[in-house]
């Protein structure tokens, strides 16, 4: 089964990021394939690099970077919606001209397409909404 | 780049149109799959029926009218809008905006609608 993510949910904003994580870990684990996670709207959050919890608490941000690592997937965070929510990469920082930069590396900045894209390479689009 | 699976995208709107950046991102979906030729439905249901109510004004509170935004889809090749008509006596809305050609469906026929799509989107 081929399957993608959408993640719609922040960290600790609510269970959302974290069940969409646990699926997308069982689901690779249990020999499933993940097309895409795609992350919009408040799902953005995840890809933040600046994000620092507490150290005695679960890393969702590393755990992604790290899941992604461990299994070469294609994570892709909605660029408009990253944007109007103060997430920028370098070149959308330059392009915007802010002072700095906060996503990620493992997340690749880009638009809707390729969420319409995974819909229709994928046999189910789980949403893990708000 | 788009792979010619055709799919059917099925987008359902239940969020009042200012509340929250719901309306405004679902629309954002539904044009994405427009532009790239996939088969989109919408269906207005809960409070996301106040979304087709005609005369908005939210230019008064800074934000863009989701109405107008709504009648750029036939543009897209979207022209598949459906209103939740229990939703609407619930609410007693009886005016809706009828410059957009919308559809006025059964819980039936919402289930159709479901059974139809490969895909949903819920916002």
């Amino acid at each position: 089964m081929i399957f993608s993510i959408l993640v719609l949910g922040a960290p600790f904003n609510s269970q959302s990021a974290y069940s969409a994580f646990r699926f997308t870990q069982a689901a690779l684990a249990s020999g499933q394939t993940i097309y895409r996670v795609f992350f919009y709207q408040e799902g953005i959050h995840n890809s933040s690099s600046l994000a620092t919890p507490p150290q005695d608490e679960f890393d969702l941000y590393q755990a992604w970077q790290d899941l992604k690592e461990q299994y070469q997937l294609d994570f892709v965070t909605c660029i408009a919606a990253a944007a109007r929510r103060g997430l920028l990469n370098e070149s959308e920082a330059k392009r915007h001209n802010k002072s700095a930069s906060n996503i990620a590396s493992q997340f690749d900045l880009a638009g809707l397409g390729q969420l319409v894209e995974a819909s229709a390479l994928s046999d189910q689009v789980i949403t893990f909404g708000h | 780049m788009m792979p010619s699976k055709k799919k059917h995208i099925l987008i359902v709107n239940q969020s009042a149109p200012y509340s929250s950046s719901n309306a405004k991102e679902s629309l954002d979906i539904a044009l994405a799959a427009g532009a790239f030729e996939q088969s989109v439905a919408i269906l207005f249901t809960g409070d996301g029926c106040y979304q087709l109510l005609p005369d908005q004004s939210p230019e008064k509170m800074h934000s863009k009218n989701i109405s107008q935004m709504l009648k750029v889809l036939p543009i897209y090749g979207i022209d598949k809008l459906f209103v939740d008509e229990q939703s609407l006596s619930s609410r007693n809305i009886v005016l809706l905006d009828e410059s957009m050609t919308h559809t006025k469906v059964t819980q039936l026929e919402i289930q159709a609608l479901y059974q139809e799509a490969t895909t949903v989107f819920r916002f």
